[in-house]
Formats: C-alpha cells, structure tokens, sequence
C-alpha cells in the first residue's frame, strides 16, 4: 500500500467526523440562514430578510459589541494570565506539579457546575467574594469604603463577573506555553547569565520574542474560544442580563433565538454573521503573526 | 597565572561529576580539556564560567578568587556546542548582544562588532538571521560573540562538534589562528582525541570527574601518566600485554603490563602471527592480529588477511603500567 493511501485510510475517520458533524451542519446553518423555521412547521424560504432584520436588530448589535469588548478585555488577560504562571512553574522546584495540576484543574470542570460553582461565590448575600471584600467595612461596602460590586443585578459589575470567571479556564494556555518555555534552549539563558542580562530584559529580549509565534497562535485561538465561550456563564450565572441584555453575548443570542423564541432561521443568520466576523479577526491576527514568524533555526 | 580550580569537587545528587580537579590555564595559553563522554569535563567549564556552583575548591580567574560571584562578573565568553545563537536577532545583534545588553555606547557597539566579524571573517553575513547559514557560520558567529567582549578567557565547550568532518577541521585550523591572534586563554573542552592533540598548547586528560594528566600533546601521547590515559589517546587504542604475552618481545617486571601503540608494532619481525583482519582507513591500515595485537601500517604496504608475518617491538616502544593502581612505571 502506498504512502499516500495510508495516510488518507488514518486520516478517514476524522473527515468522516469533521463531514458529519461540522461541515454537514454547517451547511445547513447556511440554507436555514435564508428561511423562517420555528422547528415545528416546514421552512420558508425568506432570502436575505433574516440578514436585515439582524442588522437592524439592537439585541443583536448589543450582543455583538458586549462579545467583542468581552473577547478584547478577556483574551490579553487570559493570555498574560497564562504566560505568567507558565514563566513561574516551568522550573523544577518542590511542588510544582501541584500548581500545575490547581492551574489546569478549573479548565476541566464541565461547564454548568463552574457556572453553577459562581453562581454562589458571586452571591451578594452570602458569596464569599463579597464576604470577603465586605471585610472590615459599614454593611454593604468594602473596607476602603467602596460599595459592594453587585455581580447580579448591576451591568458592568456582571460584565466584569463574566471575564473574572473566564480567567481560570486558562488551563490549555498554559499547558502550551509551559511547553513552549521549556522547550527553549538552556544556552540561551546560560548565555543571557554570563552577559548580565537583568530579569525585565531576559524576559523582553530573548522569553518573549521566543515564544511570540506561539503566543500570537494561542491569541487566534484564545479570541475565537472567547467569542464562543461565553454562553454557559451568560445563560446559568448572569442569564444575559442585568438589567436587560448587559451580558447579552452573540451564543446567548443564538441560543435564545433558536431554543426559547423558535426563531431557528434567523439563530442560523446570527451564527453565520459571527462567524464572519470571527474569521476577519483571525485573518487579521494570522497575518500579524506571519510578519513575525521565525524561521526554524 | 591565568585561569585556575583547585580542588573543585561538583555533585549531582549521588553522582560525583567532579572530585576535587585542580587545573591551571595559564595567561594566554589554549588549554583543551579531553575525556570520554559523562568524565565531567563540560560540569568543569561551567564551575569555571559560574553556571554551576561548586560543592568545594576555589576557582581564580587572573589571580581573583570568583568561586562565589555570579557568572556576568567573572568577565569570562563561552561557546556552546550548540552555537547558542538567537534565532529572531541578526548576525550582527547577536555579536553585538553582549554589548548591549550592558548599555555599551552605540558608536562602540557598531565599531566592535565590524571588528569582531572582520576577524573572523563573516562580515559578509552580519544581516542574515542564524536559520540561514551553514553549521561552520553558526559556530564562527558564536566566535565572533565571544571575541567582541574581549573577556579575560574563552570557554569554549565542544565548540566544533556538531560540524561535520570538513568544516571541522577547518573550524580547528581557525580556532588555533584565532587563538595566536588574539593571544588570550582559552580553555576547549572536547571529547574528540584528535582535535585535542592538535589544537592544544597543553591537554588536560579527564577520566570519571578527576585531571589524570596535564601536559603538551607529545607529552600526554608520548609518555602517558597512566593505563586510562594511554588507552584513552590513541587511533586505533594501545595494545596492551600481560608478563607472558610480551615476553617474546622484551621482558616485564611482575606486577606490571605492557602498552604498546600499534604504530609501534612492526611487521617485519621475528615472533611468528596471523593476520587475522585488516581495516584499511585511507592512508592507514589497522591489521588486526592472532594473539589479539593490532597494527597500524601504510595502507600500501599492508599484508593480506590469512598472511603470515613475523612482528618486532622496540623495547623503547613499550610504555609499563603498575597492574593494580595503573600509573606508568619508568623501566
């Protein structure tokens, strides 16, 4: 048997995933992005009236700038997050790997029960963040004599709830990053101490241009999971509001378009403009990220 | 006095990677550090440059005590067997980083850098990026970076390994201009014989973390200190014969063996043998004999295998090994 054909009898199973599962739906995304369909009754062909509709739709355009100024707060600081507990636990020292394990363990937790799970931290009566802060303070005020963020019912105090709780899923961040520094070469940093290279400057002159092709990979990635992932959070923990859509992102959204008002042609419109969108964001990133690629030596 | 350990000992964990070496570099001299692979000779570079702490001894570099100060101030360049370049700085960067990174003016850093490449010959090269240029460029990059800092000594750990066979001798041939040029001490580490031999000023034979010998190449091969260092230097290994196996040649003291380099080893003589092998390696053949001795002869006058031949050794050929310590014993 040839090369080739092995390689494509290996490679079948996962076509035959990625045809089935995501190309097939896909597709049909696309036809029922053109029809009114409530699930129930047969689609109607509407043409592009869902794509009008949605531009003109201020839910949808809130949803839209909420998951954008989402994705531009969260993705730098998960990012950072990650990088900066992969530089402090890539050596060896006693413990590690138990910091390792708290610092991938959150990523791994199904969603609802980590939904669930902030649900009661951010409780305003008896969460123990806002117990915590409360600490020492007049009721209902944190020691320095701000009030207490209430992370359910005011707008930017849930905004912030939202990316807070998405700043602990950084789990395969880290692991990749982990890797990527470890995997630099120890001359390097034997090199940077014979040469009085300070700590600030080893990390700007030779850790951080290292590991940049990486990091502007895992900037594509981390921006297309934060576009997405904001759902489970929205719908369990915050329910899109408060007051009315503050934490209304495009999933939830898509969500409720589909499964709550059965408007499922026009959740596909939704889905597919995302998209779009998404992919111009990576496009831009993925040609920032060939400028700086490096060549394999 | 240039660079010196006294009585350095290292451990990692259980293993002795040096037990209590003391070696002197003197002040301009290139001395290459040679021994088998895990002997502890790379763990001795880097207790000389800082990158390890020693567990006991001290290390000078020109008469001041460094063994406690961190790496940057002992003022020491190191060349890594893996070149150790940047892969996102140029050429010319990486030359200059050292200078740099210590806020040296930037007229200074341009007019050392010319200078440095201009040495050693890469001026050409100075805006490519390492991906594109050759092992051999890589490692006179590496030089260059070293060269630039003018340091008090060159470390230079297995600087021409990873080249191939061409490259390498050339690479050597320019390590020892470059050495004569620039006249400062340099100590080479390597595991390869030959290249020790012939870049060396002085060796220093290193076997499972201790200096067995220090001395010039005709020294260290000519009169080995002892049986390790003897089998150690040397293409193809030492013979080495029992009282009885080298009683037809010369007699030997009970208590003793003999050592025998298989150029020394004569076709032309009277103790009847076979020819059992022969490897020929260009202009050199290793016969292999019955009785287990091997000699090294002209490829154009080597016997066939199956031959009979009659060998001869001079008795001033055969060096004497103690049997239980293994020191050299004067006949």
């Amino acid at each position: 048997m040839s090369e080739r054909r092995q390689l494509a009898l290996m490679l079948a199973p996962y076509l035959v995933g990625l045809t089935a599962l995501v190309l097939v739906p896909a597709l049909v995304t696309f036809g029922l992005a053109l029809t009114e369909y409530d699930l129930v009754r047969s689609p109607v062909f509407v043409g592009l009236d869902n794509f009008r509709e949605l531009v003109r739709d201020d839910v949808f355009r809130r949803a839209v700038s909420n998951s954008l100024v989402f994705a531009a707060i969260a993705v730098p600081l998960r990012l950072g997050a990650a990088l900066g507990l992969a530089l402090l636990l890539h050596r060896r020292i006693p413990g590690v790997g138990g910091y390792r394990s708290a610092t991938v363990l959150p990523t791994v937790v199904p969603d609802i029960a980590y939904g669930l799970l902030w649900l009661w931290l951010l409780n305003p009566l008896y969460g123990p963040i806002n117990t915590l802060l409360g600490w020492g303070g007049a009721a209902n005020f944190t020691w320095i004599g701000y009030p207490l963020p209430q992370w359910l019912t005011h707008s930017n105090d849930a905004r912030a709830a939202i990316v807070i709780l998405s700043l602990f899923t950084i789990g395969e961040g880290f692991v990749v990053l982990l890797v990527t520094r470890q995997g630099l070469p120890a001359e390097l940093y034997d090199l940077a101490a014979l040469e009085d290279v300070t700590a600030w400057s080893l990390f700007r002159r030779i850790t951080l241009p290292l590991m940049a092709p990486v990091l502007l990979l895992l900037l594509a990635r981390d921006t297309i999971f934060s576009l997405q992932a904001t759902l489970v959070p929205a719908l369990v923990v915050t329910e899109g509001g408060p007051p009315l859509y503050s934490t209304t992102y495009v999933p939830l959204f898509v969500y409720r378009n589909a499964f709550e008002y059965l408007r499922y042609g026009y959740a596909s419109a939704a889905t597919l403009l995302m998209l779009i969108l998404t992919a111009a964001i990576v496009l831009v990133q993925l040609a920032l990220l060939r400028r700086y690629r490096l060549g394999n030596g | 006095m240039s660079v010196s350990v006294v009585s350095v000992e290292k451990r990692f964990g259980d293993v002795v990677a040096l037990a209590g070496v003391t070696l002197e570099a003197r002040e301009g001299e290139l001395l290459v550090v040679v021994g088998p692979s895990g002997c502890g000779k790379s763990t001795l570079l880097r207790c000389v440059a800082g990158l390890e702490t020693v567990d006991a001894g001290t290390v000078r570099i020109r008469g001041r005590d460094v063994t406690g100060i961190r790496p940057a101030a002992r003022n020491v360049s190191m060349v890594f067997q893996s070149y150790a370049l940047f892969p996102h700085l140029t050429v010319g960067a990486n030359v200059g980083f050292g200078l740099v990174v210590r806020e040296t003016p930037k007229e200074e850093v341009r007019r050392r850098v010319a200078a440095a490449v201009e040495l050693i010959g890469i001026g050409h090269l100075v805006d490519r990026r390492p991906y594109q240029l050759s092992g051999g460029e890589r490692q006179r990059v590496a030089l260059a970076r070293a060269l630039v800092r003018e340091p008090d000594a060159y470390l230079l750990d297995e600087p021409l390994s990873n080249l191939d066979a061409g490259t390498r001798v050339e690479m050597r041939t320019e390590l020892r201009r470059l050495h004569r040029e620039v006249g400062a001490t340099m100590i080479h580490v390597t595991h390869d014989q030959v290249e020790a031999l012939t870049l060396a000023d002085r060796v220093a034979v290193m076997h499972a973390g201790a200096v067995r010998q220090v001395g010039t190449p005709d020294e260290v091969y000519g009169r080995p200190a002892d049986r390790t260092v003897a089998a150690f230097l040397g293409t193809p290994r030492m013979n080495f014969l029992t009282v009885g196996d080298a009683r037809p040649f010369c007699a030997v003291p009970d208590g003793a063996e003999a050592g025998v380099r298989p150029e020394h080893v004569r076709l032309d003589g009277e103790v009847p043998a076979r020819v059992d092998l022969v490897e020929v390696a260009g202009g050199d053949a290793y016969v292999h004999l019955s009785g287990g001795l091997v000699a090294r002869v002209a490829a154009d006058v080597r016997p066939v295998e199956g031959e009979d031949v009659g060998l001869g050794i001079r008795r001033e050929d055969v060096h004497l090994f103690d049997l239980e310590t293994g020191r050299r014993v004067e006949p």
